[in-house]
């Protein structure tokens, strides 16, 4: 659809045309927008290609005023993509993966992507930059976090020396069930969490293709263990992290991003990140 | 299914068109989904029924309305005159794309409000099955900023006090104009008395603040859908839309 800033066009691609999203063009002269990467953002947990609050919707319309091209996809599975029975997980990610990249060929040929997308559309960004070239950029918000080692430990000795704990008999019961939960691995989510190691491997490719990051964690990530700015860096190991990596940390943000001034500041900060590609 | 853009070139809307699997359908159902958040969290529940209608050879369109999904539009701009206006615009379209002469309407929630606004006493629409509609705006309005005070508890402890005054001014976590919130609120029941009752078929899960016109047939199939959370927990209540495809597809 024509528009002053950007157009929009419906796609249905790959095998069986299976896979559903909306690519959003800025409304430029090709050769001033061929050299700019293109952004792909994956959906998220059982949401369609909007994202929550429509948040995709407006990146991609943000960034194509800016000369970004992108396309928001349903992966199979969600939204308006059917599901494809014989694969499952990271193998239906894959598969995804490589007809988004064929249909983008098709476009604008061999172009650089960025990988962006919030909870498990982060997870697998992380997943897939890794193996792929033509990644240079990660748009991650509140991707899986593996917190420092002994984090889990300390969460249970706070509790434990904590003597509200044992005031309240219910609160024992609660707490030998809690003690049994919080010694356990975290809990599969929707999607593919990457490992430690597939985490830092994703980056690690990101650095050495000279590419950047933009990692905006929520307040829900206190919960996975994160307490401060930078700690992705530092409890991965990841070399060099400040100098490609850019990681913000909204306090006071849900996970979805629930109110219009996270959105807001999320997209400012976007904006901010993506100039440097131009 | 085809999906497009459609109406005028700065405000277009997004549709997806079910086209009937086999044969040559004459019915065309347009569904009007619910706002909000209450869009995303049944967007694959619509897609789903709208895929049965085609399989048994109906047309079915589905669209967002101005500012909301895939459609143009910024949320804080439109108005609830515009998204009346886009059912009647999506009722043209779904009948120029379709060749359909039968129309009905499946309307969802305070979607129901705006259909029943839309159509009026006009007779092109043969049918409105109405999902657990909403009695009326004010209520409506209410019960999402309910909500939203329940769901940002935890977070409204860390924020500063102008971070808190300005979460107030989100209903459900959009931001909207004052024109929406006092159009929003002007919506009554009244909407749905203007339509003649043997057109109007309600199919209520006698949620909490469940709503029934009066004198209009209702199917009641408890289901617990919590439209009153305003996370993105999705709806996808099998018996309901087991009991709305009958709704839709009887003669």
């Amino acid at each position: 659809m024509p528009n002053e800033i950007l157009r929009e066009e419906v796609l249905q691609f790959g095998n069986d045309a299976r896979l559903f999203g909306i690519l959003t063009l800025p409304s430029l002269p090709v050769h001033q927008t061929q050299k700019l990467p293109v952004f792909v953002f994956l959906s998220c947990g059982v949401l369609h290609r909007v994202g929550p609050q429509r948040l995709y919707v407006r990146l991609a319309r943000t960034l194509a005023q800016f000369g970004f091209s992108s396309l928001r996809v349903d992966l199979t599975g969600r939204g308006d993509s059917p599901g494809r029975p014989e694969l499952r997980n990271e193998r239906s990610l894959m598969a995804d993966y490589k007809e988004i990249v064929s249909i983008l060929e098709l476009r604008f040929g061999q172009s650089q992507l960025v990988l962006g997308g919030l909870c498990s559309g982060a997870d697998n960004a992380l997943m897939l930059a890794q193996a792929d070239q033509r990644v240079i950029g990660l748009l991650l918000m509140d991707p899986t976090f593996h917190p420092e080692d002994g984090f889990r430990l300390r969460k249970l000795f706070r509790r434990l020396m904590s003597p509200a704990q044992y005031m309240n008999p219910v609160n024992y019961v609660l707490w030998r069930k809690l003690k049994t939960e919080l010694l356990r691995e975290p809990p599969l989510m929707i999607g593919n969490p990457p490992t430690r190691e597939r985490l830092r491997a994703a980056f690690q490719a990101i650095c050495e293709r000279k590419g950047r990051a933009l990692t905006v964690f929520t307040g829900s990530a206190v919960k996975q263990g994160y307490t401060q700015l930078g700690q992705l860096g530092q409890t991965n190991s990841l070399p060099g992290y400040e100098q490609y990596c850019t990681e913000r940390f909204f306090s006071t943000a849900g996970h979805t991003f629930d109110l219009e001034q996270h959105r807001r500041r999320l997209l400012d900060e976007v904006k901010v990140w993506a100039a440097g590609y131009l | 299914m085809e999906a497009f853009f459609f109406g005028s070139s700065n405000q277009q809307l997004f549709g997806s068109y079910h086209p009937p699997f086999s044969g040559a359908g004459q019915v065309l159902t347009v569904i009007c989904s619910p706002l909000f958040s209450e869009s995303a969290r049944t967007h694959s529940a619509l897609r789903k029924l709208a895929i049965s209608m085609a399989e048994i050879g109906q047309h079915v369109l589905r669209f967002d309305y101005r500012g909301t999904g895939d459609s143009f539009g910024e949320l804080e701009e439109v108005t609830i005159s515009d998204w009346v206006e886009d059912i009647g615009l999506a009722v043209r379209e779904g009948r120029e794309v379709s060749g359909s002469s039968e129309v009905q309407i499946l309307a969802v929630r305070a979607g129901a409000l705006l259909a029943c606004t839309s159509v009026g006493a006009g007779s092109e629409i043969q049918r409105l099955v109405l999902w657990d509609p909403i009695a009326d705006g004010a209520a409506y309005l209410q019960a999402i900023r309910r909500a939203q005070a329940q769901s940002l508890k935890s977070e409204f402890r860390l924020m500063s006090r102008a971070e808190r005054l300005e979460a107030t001014r989100d209903i459900g976590g959009w931001r909207v104009s004052e024109k929406m919130l006092e159009e929003c609120r002007a919506l009554d029941s009244g909407a749905y008395s203007r339509i003649p009752k043997n057109k109007l078929h309600v199919v209520s899960t006698a949620s909490a603040n469940g709503f029934s016109p009066p004198g209009v047939a209702t199917d009641v199939v408890p289901y617990p859908c919590n439209w009153e959370h305003v996370k993105e927990n999705v709806i996808d209540p099998q018996p309901v839309l087991e009991r709305l495809f009958t709704c839709l597809t009887k003669s």
